[in-house]
């Protein structure tokens, strides 16, 4: 097992390469666009003996993904942001396919306006898609998800696409220590794909996709793929535990950072979460009880799991980057929800930040913290707030006098 | 086109493949091509569908196919078909499937999708030089959702959204010659009201590996408001007024197949229209005689030109 | 509140009838609800609509399980399972039949429970289906209703008839008002049947979907051909009838032209249609160069067929 510096998306690359994988339909979109490049680099040459093929959009190339599988061979495909939203359709049609494949999501802000820069709007609007999703924090987690994402969507038990999704940018462009996994040692926790019943050959007529009419039908095939998706929750904790055995990293579908005798805690997904680490620890050395939870797993909702790391604490602050208009923070309603189902009561402060790649620094965790802390003592959820200074405001205003906006 | 095995009716299979109890229309043209043209083809095929009316050819859990089928979308069935024609390579060159179990993979589309949403789609796979079949069966219009205007939509028809005195006011746009424009190997338009030609087509087509297209006139008795008994007379009608050119494009020539008789002997392209509810409005009340003669000068030039 | 459910074929006019009704209905003071129910099925399919209709806004929506008033625009529907018609009638349900056959026969052949009234087609049933029936039905069903007056029916078929060309238009009129004046039930007027009760009902047997693995629980069909087992048949209103002393065994022409594939050759070469599956779109009929193919109307052939006769 060698250690070298990589970059989110060369991580998530190798994954795809360790894997085997055998087909990846391919569209480019920063930031993106390095791990289809890779792929194609390591085709070429020989490194890899898979196929590429370049689609003509985000939508076609999800629809040779999912046929591919449909047809039997072991396919990743990679997007981004508008890329991902544009292929929209084809995520719930080729889940509804019931077809194991692994998207690489590298999240983006969406249009408009249309900027570069991360948050995850993108991956949490397909969330009821049918894919798994799969979070990553840092570029190991890219690698290994990819693997484990794998495990999970061809487990007999499952069969459904799943999504591992990293932070553009903040992951995808930026380099740490990767440890690569032997392609011995992976073959042992992947072995080949076994399509079963996925194929389309001559002799065995098979038809897939099929409409279906009336209610009683649909619901059945969609609750079905729901059943399967809250299943993969144990799936993805033995294919952890066998991945933890020979590799010696343990993946739980909920992260917890000192939370044995917290009694507040952050709540966030992705890669500022490491952020956040770091807030949990300075506070700590200032006498501060506080932890981090960051779900891994967002779907299936690892629930039980949440409830049991968040029920008993006075507060959470749950940062979400991404924004239900109208509505506030996907996390924070979705965690609410969980809590309030299992009778916990913490004081739930609901923050968003980190919208379109903006930064969100340690004071800003500091200050979360004392806020919540300050709303359990009050006994009252506060309102959502956004992470956003006076100064940014005077930037912002700066600009539209330029642009002669009054 | 000489050494055919398709000289006459006779000659066609005689056993069909495609089996009833379909949810088509009664007379559904659409249904007619896709059975021709699938006695040749043969069950080893896998149908890609894109969104339409034959979409429900299979309604889960009914098939009338032999072989395979697999409902994609309404814009990316080309992709589809990317997608398992590559599989199956793969699949081929990895020795995980045997050479005899390989299938030909066909496209099968409405012409709202494959002049309109899916055109993109149908474009980039003849660029990527993909092997398969595609099969546009043309009803001119938006079928599945009642007959709205279509980019091949024939001028002066009416539809669900073009209710006025001139029906639509635009041309139905040359598909043929867009695709003949990324110059594929075979490219051809084909009727069931002629099985003979069809099947020839297609024979021939299977020579040629990369895209083959069809775009097959679909007579829909429903959305033109005829008759369903007249579904082949509405083919033949196309065919002998000149209206529909049976033509195919190969080794970098367009080739008519059939031709109406020349000019002042063929029918008038009211014949074709007259018999048909779409163009009612263009015969009464009152003629429309600048729509009607404007919509023959266009058959006229097009074969002037074709001389 | 008054629950009316429509039956009849694609391409019959029965979304027509069932609006006139809705139409007709709302002039009288009543808040109604009206729709078609599409299903995959076309021309010549079965297919039904529905009207409701109350003095106090409606709440309920979607089928209607227990209707006070069954149309049905044709009667070669009553004997089809697959048409329903009779589904949750119950005793006080009226059952309204655009048929030549006598109600009482009618009725005890359908073991119908209620009132059944017929009314009879004004033209020769010929080929094809026929919109003008269901206007005389709705004409019916609106008086058997008892609420609404005749004005409210004739302004609600005009409004709703409004496209059609100026002689249809009149025709249809017409024969809705035909409908309207020559119905009676001799057991009175639609009854409509008392709320459900909250505490006394049927209470749902819900189960706990069990998990299934995705071979069984994705939409994939596993097999070839089961279409056979939709008996498009059912659709028909026209039967081909192949006379073998014309026919000439020229099956190439229309087994090929056939799109629904439901002629096939026998040993001896001669065509045999799958009236299992036919359509009846009489495509073969039209394209038989001998002219070897009859249209017979199918509740005729379907008779002569129980009678013993060959078709
Ligand atoms: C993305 C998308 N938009 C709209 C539809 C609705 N839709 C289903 S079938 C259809 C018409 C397709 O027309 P055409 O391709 O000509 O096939 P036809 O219905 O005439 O057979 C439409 C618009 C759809 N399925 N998908
Ligand atoms: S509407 Fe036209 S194309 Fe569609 S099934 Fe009916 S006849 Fe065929
Ligand atoms: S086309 Fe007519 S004559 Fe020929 S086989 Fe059919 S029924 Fe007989
Ligand atoms: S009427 Fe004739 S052509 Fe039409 S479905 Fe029946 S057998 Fe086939
Ligand atoms: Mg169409």
């Amino acid at each position: 097992m060698t250690r070298t510096l990589l970059t989110g998306n060369a991580a998530a690359a190798w994954g795809a390469r360790l894997a085997e994988a055998d087909y990846v339909p391919a569209f480019p979109i920063t930031p993106q666009t390095e791990i289809i490049e890779l792929l194609a680099e390591w085709m070429q040459r020989g490194a890899m003996a898979g196929r590429i093929v370049m689609l003509e959009s985000e939508h076609s190339m999800l629809t040779a993904a999912g046929a591919a599988a449909a047809t039997g061979v072991r396919v990743f495909t990679a997007t981004s942001s508008q890329g991902l939203l544009y292929a929209m359709e084809m995520l719930y049609t080729v889940a509804g396919w019931r077809v194991p494949l692994v998207l690489v999501n590298v999240s983006r802000g969406l249009a408009a306006p249309i900027t570069l820069e991360p948050d995850h709007n993108d991956v949490l609007a397909v969330r009821d898609s049918g894919f798994l999703q799969f979070h990553c924090a840092t570029c190991q987690e890219a690698l290994d998800g990819v693997l484990l994402a794998y495990r999970l969507a061809e487990d007999a038990r499952v069969r459904l696409p799943v999504m591992v999704n990293m932070d553009g940018f903040y992951l995808s462009f930026t380099r740490e220590p990767v440890r690569l996994p032997e392609p011995e040692q992976v073959r042992r926790f992947l072995p080949p794909f076994d399509p079963e019943t996925l194929y389309f050959r001559a002799g065995a007529p098979r038809s897939q996709g099929v409409a279906v009419l009336g209610g009683a039908q649909y619901s059945y095939f969609r609750y079905e793929a729901h059943l399967a998706s809250l299943g993969a929750l144990r799936v993805f904790e033995e294919a952890a535990a066998e991945f933890a055995r020979l590799f010696g990293r343990s993946y739980a579908p909920l992260e917890t950072f000192h939370t044995a005798d917290a009694e507040f805690a952050f709540v966030m997904l992705g890669a500022f979460a490491t952020k956040a680490k770091q807030a949990v620890l300075r506070l700590r050395e200032a006498g501060w009880r506080i932890g981090l939870v960051r779900p891994r797993l967002l779907r299936p909702f690892p629930a039980q799991a949440l409830v049991e790391a968040l029920g008993g604490l006075r507060g959470i602050a749950v940062i979400d980057q991404n924004l239900s208009t109208g509505m506030g923070g996907v996390l924070c309603s979705e965690i609410g929800a969980a809590l309030l189902r299992a009778g916990a009561r913490p004081v739930v402060a609901g923050y968003v930040g980190g919208l379109g790649g903006r930064d969100i620094p340690v004071e800003e965790f500091f200050e979360m913290a004392r806020e919540t802390k300050a709303a359990a003592e009050a006994g009252r959820c506060p309102p959502t707030r956004l992470l956003y200074t006076e100064e940014e405001l005077r930037q912002t205003r700066a600009l539209q006098a330029i642009a002669m906006a009054e | 086109m000489s050494e055919t095995r398709f000289k006459a009716l006779k000659d066609l299979p005689a056993q069909h493949l495609l089996l009833p109890g379909t949810p088509m229309c009664p007379g559904c043209g659409g249904l007619e091509v896709v059975k021709q043209v699938y006695d040749v083809l043969g069950e080893n095929t896998v149908f890609v569908n894109a969104a339409g009316c034959l979409t429900l050819l299979a309604t889960y859990p009914f098939t009338p196919f032999r072989g395979s089928w697999i409902y994609t979308a309404m814009a990316s069935a080309p992709a589809g078909a990317q997608g398992i024609r590559d599989a199956l390579d793969i699949l081929i060159a990895k020795g995980r499937l045997p050479p005899a179990q390989n299938l030909d993979v066909v496209v099968l589309s409405g012409d709202g999708a494959a002049y309109g949403m899916g055109l993109g789609p149908t474009s980039a796979a003849i660029d990527r030089g993909l092997d398969f079949y595609y099969l546009c069966y043309d009803n001119e219009g938006y079928g599945n959702t009642g007959q709205q205007t279509s980019a091949a939509t024939p001028a002066g028809a009416r539809t669900a959204t073009d209710h006025g005195p001139v029906g639509f006011a635009g041309e139905k746009k040359d598909l043929f010659s867009i695709w003949v424009a990324h110059h594929p190997p075979y490219v051809a338009t084909i009727t069931s009201a002629d099985p003979v030609d069809l099947a020839r087509k297609v024979e021939t087509a299977r020579g040629h590996a990369g895209p083959k297209l069809f775009i097959a006139l679909a007579q829909c008795p429903t959305g033109w408001h005829y008759d369903p008994k007249d579904t082949v007379q509405m083919g033949r009608l196309a065919v002998a007024t000149g209206i529909w050119p049976l033509k195919a494009y190969a080794g970098g020539r367009v080739t008519h197949t059939r031709r109406p008789k020349p000019k002042g002997e063929r029918p008038p392209v009211e014949e074709y229209l007259r018999a048909q509810g779409r163009f009612d409005h263009l015969f009464s009340p009152t003629r429309n005689e600048e729509a009607l003669a404007r919509i023959q000068a266009r058959v006229d030039a097009y074969w002037d030109a074709a001389e | 509140m008054f629950r009316v459910r429509f039956h009849g074929r694609g391409g019959q006019g029965v979304k027509t009838a069932s609006r006139v009704l809705g139409t007709a209905l709302f002039h009288a003071g009543f808040e109604v609800q009206d729709a078609p129910r599409y299903g995959a099925e076309r021309r010549g399919a079965p297919i039904f609509a529905y009207v409701r209709a109350d003095r106090q806004p409606i709440f309920e929506r979607g089928v209607i399980v227990r209707p006070d008033l069954v149309v049905v625009v044709d009667d070669t529907l009553l004997t089809l399972p697959a048409a329903a018609v009779l589904q949750g009638i119950a005793p006080h349900t009226l059952l309204l039949v655009h048929s030549a056959q006598p109600a009482e026969a009618l009725r005890a052949k359908l073991k119908a429970p209620g009132q059944l009234v017929t009314i009879a087609p004004r033209e020769v049933a010929a080929t094809g289906l026929q919109p003008q029936g269901a206007m005389m039905t709705v004409g019916a069903a609106a008086r058997l209703l008892g609420v609404v007056p005749r004005q409210a029916l004739e302004s609600a078929a005009g409004e709703e008839l409004a496209a059609l060309p100026a002689k249809l238009r009149q025709r249809s009129l017409a024969l809705t008002l035909d409908g309207f004046d020559g119905v009676e039930a001799p057991g009175g007027p639609v009854r409509e049947l008392p709320a459900e009760p909250a505490e006394d009902y049927d209470r749902p047997r819900w189960i706990a979907l069990p998990f299934e693995d995705a071979r069984i629980a994705s939409p994939t069909i596993y097999g070839a051909g089961t279409s056979m087992l939709s008996k498009t048949g059912l659709w028909r209103v026209q039967r081909p009838v192949i006379d073998r002393e014309r026919c000439r065994r020229c099956v190439w022409v229309c087994g090929t032209y056939c799109p629904d594939n439901a002629i096939a050759a026998d040993a001896g070469g001669y065509p045999v249609i799958d009236y299992d599956h036919c359509k009846g779109c009489m495509i073969c009929l039209v394209n038989c160069p001998s002219h070897a193919i009859a249209a017979v109307v199918e509740s005729q052939a379907r008779e002569a067929a129980a009678a013993g006769d060959a078709p």
